[in-house]
């Protein structure tokens, strides 16, 4: 049923990257249970604007899940208490009229703050751009259907290839580490036929990006499988050790 | 002027391979020196970028996300068309070519299209090497659904994500290209001017969003594929930040517009709950395959659905449409939808809904059959609402979601102005007035990899360019503009937030240029845009300042352009006495209330040219000429 | 030899070397919880299982030097990567929650290994590194566990190795990207019986000795 509900947000504020940032406290108040997480955020902002306070900064676009540019930690949670839900796709029946809820950006070395909740995520792509990807020019692919790929095996890599990219996984870990961003790409594309050819390199090459980038080490908590709003699973992790393991000590690649 | 879409002679299924061996080639050892600016990074841009990059010219790829991976291309569900015939049922090139000519309602290109399905074939392998995950048979071999009224099955997908893998995918070719250091990437980068210098696109003015700096980028070419412009409705199945700000910077810069009155209008979304509501949510059309629609027959009943007996309840598009029921298509379904509730008959608290009812489907075919078609479906839609659709009968209501308008572009995907490029959803060329599902990421890709990378050569290797750097003053005439009008936003001081504005710039235009027109609702609307335009420049609210993060503003000068540009969707609207797909005008319609074109007069394409703030914009038609279809009137009686 | 230390060098190589001495130290407890299950024997025959450990010789001195050589491996790259995972979050949450993933084990792992380090050398002091001449092992245990003190260390000190291998097992495994939707549910299992194994069948023998006197 739909009700209203009145709520206390304690908000990171920081208005930029080297600037000290702290909590400011926030009242929002008739929030209508059916309000996503970020619409309930807008209502606050326009109430900002209008006592000619500064509204909160906070990535977001699609609004349905899937472009993973939204995402904030609430009361210690990456994109909320909803398992399998990113934070647009949270709706504010799942909180309750009184609640205090605490938000905080995503926290890692390799994710600075830009301002309040936004973060610069451009870490992911570099890890990407070390590697992920099928060495493949436009124009020379043969038929689509000239190399069968076992239906098992097309939807474990789809698994993988579900990533959005949001962080969350990051934000999640106890060490801030993106193994499991890093393994769903090596994953989607080692299990592909397509992607075999480049797969010692890939591997190789998105590990020691990864590391580069300061990004923790994996210690196997499975934080970012519990958090990860498309489910990824950290076998896709286990693969990426298999890969890199291969690649390392096996392979012809220096 | 005369528009010349530039359609090479010759047999229909011969004109692009012709076309291309016409084209003049740019030398591989030249093509490096040749700056190209792409801005997007969606379908359309990203593999523009990737494919130019790849044949040694030198990209700088720009976009309004954190990261080129997030363009709102990412969002489509469905799938992608393409003519492979691997199921063996009938389907062809041909086939692919009439379908959409014809469910663009015969205001499309034949030329285009059919090169559209020409290269659709391409697509599929070449997204099947880049590692893309689409669905497969036990055999291993590739999956298809049918889709959209089709009656072939030649949709290609990954699960609900299509749209995603594929943008991941020229995300990663991409990619490839930025390690490559062919392609130079600007995120968080908002267009805000083009710059024309004798008559050729020669760079763009872009706004840093992160420091608020204003960036001159000087290029051979410029390519926009900065996708559409639905959000001019406020709610609409975009991302937030769609805009229609880079197009609408070029058509003030001399590129014409064409038909921005064709909007599609996509019936089954999740209803409006609240004013605070930020975007809509699609539930795939597929639904309707085991849905029934209904309202409850006296105006104002607010029984819960269950309490509203059979005789009660009025099934209006199975009684309206006998053979069809409730899959008439996209316009007809949201019309009638809208109907409905304009007579009262609107359920739910905001009376804009519909009900979408399983429990027949259920009753037939048992919960698990239902559950394996459209479990993920009924999923999503409880997380949303709250509400079991096994149990319930599901709400639903009409949403902008896409638009076929777009700037006028040539068969070299060129504008009116040289070396302005224009491809996806920004350029008008081919859907004509409706697009039929799992056409988009379509033309997206085809623009993308197999169209530009040919045609971009021709313009090159065919035009003397002047060396021209960003000091050239037309440069410093954009950014003074630019910083000008960012200044005006930001001392406007005045009480009510932009969103408030946008909102009801957006309810302006659902009522009076939405779902169907008519000429005295759009003369309404024209005036009550201006006033709402005037009012934006008294009593905006955009606080913070210029030089630093601040979304405020990013929104306020979309917002700006889009009160602008409401007023030529509504001028074409008004202009085009017919209707024809997303356009529907109360006064041209059939007996049986269906839309009723006028090939006679109104077989063109309409484009406009912008004369002035204070003037109105000048037409251009742009004759279309069928040469190998014959013009039918639908009818899903 | 590049490649080597290139890969061993990386996040994922260090977790490696994590592993595999890890997987050593669960194959030592194995075969240490073996030799100690023969005090259930009665004194003699515990005695002269450790003579007959002890008459292998050279063999001993080889193994405690490979053991030696796993635990320097370990502590020293358990230490970096607690350092680097420390340093990869600069500005902590203030609210901090599980989602479901972590477990006592997973979540104690470093301060669990420091703790069975000091214990680990108490352990050597006290019945490894003393003077065996007139006594047999069996009566420094018995004087030893004679001290309720020197009971509970012992106790605290197993109970805390169960915690450390309840995650350290499996997670072996995983860093070994031993994964398979088949034999992972067995793993995870086999974690908790073999940590668990080692809690009792450790845990329960000061006790016992100490009810012998």
């Amino acid at each position: 049923m739909t009700k209203n509900i009145n709520i206390t947000l304690k908000v990171w504020r920081q208005k930029g990257p080297n600037v000290k940032g702290g909590f400011e406290t926030y009242h929002a108040t008739n929030i209508s249970t059916d309000m996503s997480f970020l619409e309930m955020v807008d209502v606050v902002n326009e109430q900002l604007t209008l006592d000619g306070k500064d509204p909160i900064a906070f990535d977001h676009d699609c609004r349905e899940g899937i472009c993973g540019m939204c995402g904030a930690v609430i009361n210690g949670r990456s994109h909320g208490p909803e398992k399998g839900t990113t934070l647009c796709q949270l709706h504010m029946r799942h909180f309750s009229n009184g609640d205090t809820i605490v938000i905080e950006p995503w926290r890692a070395k390799a994710f600075p703050i830009v301002k309040d909740l936004v973060v610069d995520r451009s870490a992911f792509d570099q890890i990407i751009l070390a590697g992920g990807y099928i060495s493949v020019n436009t124009g020379g692919a043969p038929d689509a259907n000239s190399i069968p790929i076992a239906q098992e095996i097309a939807e474990l890599a789809m698994d993988a290839a579900a990533c959005i990219g949001c962080g969350a996984c990051v934000a999640a870990c106890p060490n801030a580490s993106a193994m499991l961003f890093t393994g769903a790409k090596i994953s989607q594309l080692a299990l592909l036929p397509q992607g075999k050819p480049e797969a010692a390199n890939r591997a190789l090459a998105m590990v020691n990006k990864m590391d580069e980038l300061c990004f923790g080490n994996c210690s196997n908590e499975r934080e970012c499988e519990a958090e990860c709003p498309k489910e990824i699973s950290i076998s896709n992790i286990a693969r990426l050790n298999r890969e890199f393991v291969k690649a390392g000590l096996v392979s012809v690649v220096k | 002027m005369q528009l010349d879409a530039k359609i090479p002679s010759g047999p229909l299924a011969e004109k692009w391979d012709k076309h291309r061996f016409e084209l003049k080639l740019v030398n591989p050892a030249n093509k490096r020196k040749y700056n190209i600016i792409v801005v997007g990074t969606g379908l359309a841009g990203g593999s523009a970028a990737a494919s130019l990059a790849e044949l040694g010219y030198y990209v700088k790829n720009f976009c309004i996300q954190d990261s080129p991976r997030r363009a709102h291309s990412i969002a489509a569900q469905g799938g992608i068309n393409a003519a492979k015939n691997y199921q063996n049922d009938g389907d062809s090139i041909w086939r692919l070519f009439y379908d959409t000519i014809k469910g663009g309602d015969f205001r499309a290109r034949e030329a285009n299209v059919y090169r559209l399905a020409q290269v659709s074939n391409n697509i599929i392998d070449h997204c099947v090497a880049q590692g893309i995950p689409f669905a497969r048979e036990y055999g291993g071999l590739l999956a298809n659904r049918s889709f959209g009224g089709a009656q072939v099955s030649r949709t290609f997908y990954a699960r609900g994500q299509t749209g995603q893998q594929l943008l991941l995918g020229a995300y990663s070719s991409l990619m490839r290209q930025v390690a490559a250091g062919q392609v130079t990437m600007f995120p968080r980068r908002e267009m805000l001017d083009i710059v024309v210098i004798n008559g050729q696109a020669r760079g763009i003015v872009v706004r840093n969003l992160i420091t608020g700096e204003i960036e001159s980028h000087a290029a051979d070419a410029v390519v926009l594929c900065t996708g559409g412009y639905a959000n001019v409705f406020y709610l609409s199945t975009n991302a937030m930040a769609s805009n229609v700000s880079a197009t609408f910077r070029a058509y003030k810069k001399g590129a014409f517009f064409a038909n921005p009155c064709y909007t599609q209008i996509h019936p089954t979304c999740i209803p409006v709950h609240g004013t605070y509501q930020s975007k809509l949510t699609l539930m795939s059309e597929s639904l309707r395959n085991d849905g029934r629609v209904w309202v409850p027959k006296i105006p104002g009943d607010k029984r819960p659905p269950n309490q509203i007996p059979e005789s009660e309840r009025d099934y209006y598009l199975e009684e309206k449409y006998p053979s069809f029921g409730n899959l008439v298509p996209r316009d007809v379904a949201s019309r009638n939808a809208k109907a409905q509730c304009d007579m009262g008959k609107g359920v739910e608290e905001t009376g804009f809904a519909v009900y979408l009812d399983f429990a027949d489907a259920i009753k037939r075919d048992g919960k698990e059959v239902i559950e394996q078609k459209y479990g993920n479906l009924f999923q999503m839609y409880e997380k949303i609402t709250a509400s079991n659709p096994y149990e319930e009968p599901m709400v639903i209501f009409p949403a902008s979601h896409y638009v076929m308008g777009g700037l006028w572009v040539d068969y070299n995907l060129m504008s009116n102005l040289d070396g302005l490029f224009v491809m996806g959803e920004a350029n008008f060329s081919d859907h004509g007035a409706n697009r039929l599902g799992a056409s988009a990421l379509m033309q997206g890709l085809a623009d993308g990899y197999f169209v530009i990378p040919y045609t971009i050569g021709g313009y090159l290797a065919g035009t003397d360019r002047p060396e021209i750097t960003t000091d050239h003053p037309a440069f410093k005439e954009a950014t003074h503009y630019v910083t000008e009008r960012t200044r005006k936003l930001l001392s406007i001081n005045g009480k009510r937030t932009v969103d408030d504005i946008h909102r009801q710039l957006g309810q302006i235009l659902w009522e009076y240029c939405g779902m169907s027109r008519n000429d005295e609702g759009l003369l309404k609307a024209r005036k009550l845009i201006q006033e709402l335009r005037e009012e934006f420049w008294k009593n905006a609210m955009v606080p913070g300042s210029s030089e630093d993060f601040n979304q405020s503003l990013e929104r306020a000068g979309r917002v700006a352009d889009f009160l602008e540009f409401a007023e030529l969707l509504v001028i074409d609207a008004f202009e085009r006495k017919e209707s024809c797909g997303g356009h529907f005008n109360e006064a041209y319609q059939t007996e049986e209330h269906e839309a009723r074109r006028d090939d006679e007069n109104f077989c063109h394409v309409a484009a406009w040219e912008y004369k002035g703030d204070d003037k109105d914009p000048e037409l251009y038609k742009e004759s279309l000429v069928f040469e190998n279809v014959t013009l039918t009137q639908r009818s899903y009686k | 030899m590049n490649w080597l230390t290139n890969t061993i060098g990386a996040s994922v190589g260090k977790k490696l070397m994590m592993a595999i001495t890890g997987l050593g130290f669960c194959c030592f407890l194995t075969i240490h919880l073996a030799g100690n299950l023969t005090i259930y024997g009665g004194k003699d025959f515990f005695n002269s299982y450790v003579d007959h450990l002890h008459s292998l010789g050279p063999l001993v001195t080889l193994a405690e030097l490979g053991l030696l050589f796993f635990a320097t491996l370990h502590i020293l790259t358990g230490t970096l990567l607690f350092y680097q995972n420390f340093k990869a979050r600069p500005i902590r949450y203030s609210v901090n929650k599980r989602a479901g993933g972590r477990t006592l084990g997973s979540a104690t792992m470093p301060y669990t290994g420091f703790i069975l380090l000091l214990f680990v050398i108490f352990h050597l002091l006290n019945l490894h590194f003393v003077d065996k001449t007139n006594t047999t092992t069996f009566q420094l245990l018995s004087s030893s566990f004679a001290n309720p003190v020197y009971i509970f260390i012992y106790t605290f000190a197993v109970i805390i190795a169960a915690i450390h291998v309840s995650h350290g097992l499996w997670s072996a495994f995983q860093t070994l990207g031993v994964d398979h939707p088949k034999y992972t549910p067995f793993i995870r299992g086999l974690s908790i019986v073999f940590s668990v194994a080692i809690g009792i069948g450790f845990g329960f023998i000061p006790i016992y000795i100490s009810l012998l006197i």
